[in-house]
C-alpha cells in the first residue's frame, strides 16, 4: 500500500497508462459487433443485399458460417443427428474458446456491449469510480445452468433455451424490428438482464448464461489467461474492485475458470503486475 | 443484502420470467401445439414436422435471405416454435427461388432441387371452386402454377391437381380469387407431407 501511493500519484500525471488502450479496443470490437447485428437486418431488408446473414446464433458471411455452440449442440443432442456444416460451423467458436477462453462473452457479445455502455453510464451518473456489487450469487451456479438448460432442453425435446439465450434473441430482436416492425415479447428478458446489472455488475452473464457457461466449460484449460507477477504487485486490490465478473486477480482467481479475458483488471494495474500471459 | 431482499428479487425474477414465457400462448398445452397447418407451412426442403422444431436453432438467416419475403419468423406465441420460419401462402407464396435451402446451417432445410420441393399438396375445395361449379370458368391457378399441365392440368375445363408434381408452392392459392369465410382460398396448400413420422 505505501509503495503505491507513492509512486502511483506521480505515474499518471506523467505517461497515460498503457492499459487503457485495451479497454477501448475491448469497447470498439465489443460496438462494432454490435452495429453489425444492429445494422445488417436493415441492410438486408431495404437494399437486398444479402452477403452477411443472421447474427451470433449463426452468422453467415457469403458462404463462410458460423454456428453458436450452445444452438448447434442441442440441435444435435435432441434431434440425434449429425450435420456436417453445422459442425463445421461450430469448430471456429469451438477452438476460439478453447485456446483463449470466454473471449466471446466480453469481446463480441452484444449484451455485454449493452452492460458496458450501462456501466459507463452508471459511473457518470453515481459519479463513483467502482460500481457497487449488491447481490453476489456463487459462481458455480454457472455449471448448474449449463446443465440445466441441456437437460430441459432434452426432455422437452425442443431446444426452448435457444431463445432464452441472450446474445441471439438481441439479433432477433433487432430482425423483427426491420422485417416485421414488432418487438416480440421475449425481448424482456434482456430487460431483465438490464435491470438486474442494476444491482450486481454482470449478475446475468456471471452464473445464468447458459452460452457464457460452455464457452467457460470449454475454456477451463484455456491457454490465454491473465498472470500475477508477484514481485511488482502493490496489493492495493483494484483490480479486484474493478473486476466485472467479481473475481479477485490480487489472488490469482484470473487464472481460474470464470474469468473471461476481458482485460479491465490488466488496464487498471497501475504497476503492471498483471498481464496477458500464454501458457 | 440479507436473505429477505434475495428471496424476494429471485421470486420476483422467476415470475416476470415465467410470464413471459407462458402468458402470451393461452395455456401451457398450446405452447406445444405445431403452428405448421392448411397455407401454414415450412420453407421448401423442410424435414418432418416432429423433427424440425429441435433441429432448428432459429437463426433467422432463411428468413434474411428470402427475396420475396415470403418467410415469416414465428414469435413467442407460438410457444416453443418460437423463432422457426413458416410461408402463409395465402399471404406470400413461395416462389420457389431455393435461396433459404442454401443457408441453412444445420440442415433442417435440406438442399434440394426445385422439383423437388414438397411444402404441402394443393388440394381444389370443389364445392368453393368456380370452375367445379360450373359458375365461371376460371383458371388462374392453372396459369399461374409453375409446373403447368404437370402439377394443375385441365380436366374438362376444371382444375386437377398431380400430387406426383406438386411442390406445394402456394402460387395457386395465393392467386386464387375465391375466399370462403373459415375455409381459405378455393385451393389449399395441406401440409401432408411435414406431418410424415421420421423413419428411425
Amino acid at each position: 500500500m505505501k509503495r503505491d501511493t507513492l509512486v502511483g500519484d506521480k505515474h499518471e500525471e506523467k505517461k497515460p497508462k498503457k492499459g487503457r488502450g485495451l479497454n477501448r479496443w475491448r469497447l470498439l470490437t465489443l460496438g462494432g459487433a454490435f452495429l453489425l447485428v444492429v445494422i445488417n437486418p436493415f441492410v438486408t431488408y431495404y437494399l437486398h443485399f444479402t452477403f452477411v446473414q443472421g447474427w451470433y446464433q449463426s452468422l453467415g458471411i457469403g458462404s463462410l458460417w458460423f454456428v453458436s455452440p450452445l444452438e448447434g449442440l442441442e440441435s444435435l443432442l435432441i434431434s440425434k443427428s449429425f450435420y456436417g456444416p453445422s459442425l463445421v460451423g461450430m469448430a471456429v467458436p469451438v477452438l476460439v474458446a478453447l485456446f483463449l477462453g470466454r473471449v466471446f462473452c466480453s469481446w463480441i457479445c452484444p449484451v455485454s456491449f449493452i452492460l458496458e455502455v450501462q456501466d459507463r453510464i452508471r459511473k457518470v451518473f453515481s459519479g463513483k469510480r467502482y460500481l457497487f456489487n449488491g447481490l453476489i450469487v456463487a459462481k458455480r451456479i454457472l455449471w448448474v445452468t449449463l446443465m440445466t438448460e441441456i437437460l430441459l432442453s432434452m426432455i422437452l425435446g425442443v431446444p426452448l433455451f435457444v431463445f432464452l439465450s441472450p446474445p441471439g434473441l438481441v439479433g432477433r430482436e433487432v430482425m423483427m424490428l426491420a422485417f416485421f416492425g414488432s418487438l416480440p415479447l421475449e425481448g424482456g428478458i434482456l430487460l431483465l438482464i438490464v435491470m438486474l446489472e442494476l444491482l450486481t455488475r454482470r449478475f446475468f452473464c456471471r452464473s445464468f448464461c447458459p452460452l457464457g457457461g460452455l464457452l467457460a466449460f470449454i475454456g477451463r484449460k484455456r491457454n490465454l489467461v491473465i498472470d500475477l507477477a508477484d514481485e511488482s504487485c502493490s496489493g492495493c486490490r483494484q483490480c479486484d474492485f474493478v473486476c466485472p465478473m467479481g473475481l479477485r486477480p490480487s489472488v490469482g482467481e484470473s487464472r481460474g475458470a470464470y474469468c473471461w479475458n476481458c482485460g479491465e483488471c490488466v488496464a487498471c494495474c497501475d504497476n503492471e503486475a498483471l498481464k496477458f500471459h500464454w501458457r | 443484502m440479507n436473505r429477505r431482499s434475495f428471496l424476494f428479487c429471485m421470486s420476483a425474477g422467476a415470475t416476470a420470467l415465467s410470464g413471459i414465457v407462458f402468458s402470451p400462448c393461452g395455456s401451457v398445452a398450446a405452447m406445444f401445439n405445431s403452428p405448421v397447418t392448411t397455407n401454414c407451412l415450412r420453407p421448401p426442403g423442410a424435414v418432418s414436422e416432429e423433427l424440425f422444431p429441435s433441429r432448428c436453432i432459429r437463426c433467422g438467416r432463411c428468413v434474411e435471405v428470402c427475396p420475396y419475403r415470403s418467410i415469416v419468423l414465428l414469435d413467442i406465441r407460438a410457444g416453443v416454435y418460437a423463432g422457426t420460419p413458416v410461408v402463409e401462402v395465402d399471404k406470400i407464396p413461395c416462389y420457389l427461388c431455393m435461396k433459404c435451402v442454401d443457408v441453412c446451417p444445420t440442415g433442417s432445410l435440406k438442399r434440394i432441387e426445385q422439383h423437388q420441393t414438397r411444402m404441402g399438396l394443393a388440394v381444389v375445395n370443389k364445392f368453393d371452386c368456380s370452375a367445379w361449379a360450373g359458375t365461371i370458368l376460371c383458371r388462374t391457378c392453372y396459369d399461374k402454377c409453375p409446373y403447368p399441365e404437370k402439377a394443375i392440368r385441365l380436366d374438362q375445363l376444371r382444375p386437377v391437381v398431380d400430387e406426383k408434381w406438386c411442390t406445394g408452392c402456394g402460387l395457386c392459392t395465393h392467386a386464387c380469387p375465391v375466399t370462403v369465410k373459415k375455409r381459405g382460398k378455393a385451393i389449399n396448400i395441406v401440409p401432408l407431407y411435414a406431418e410424415k413420422k421420421v423413419g428411425r
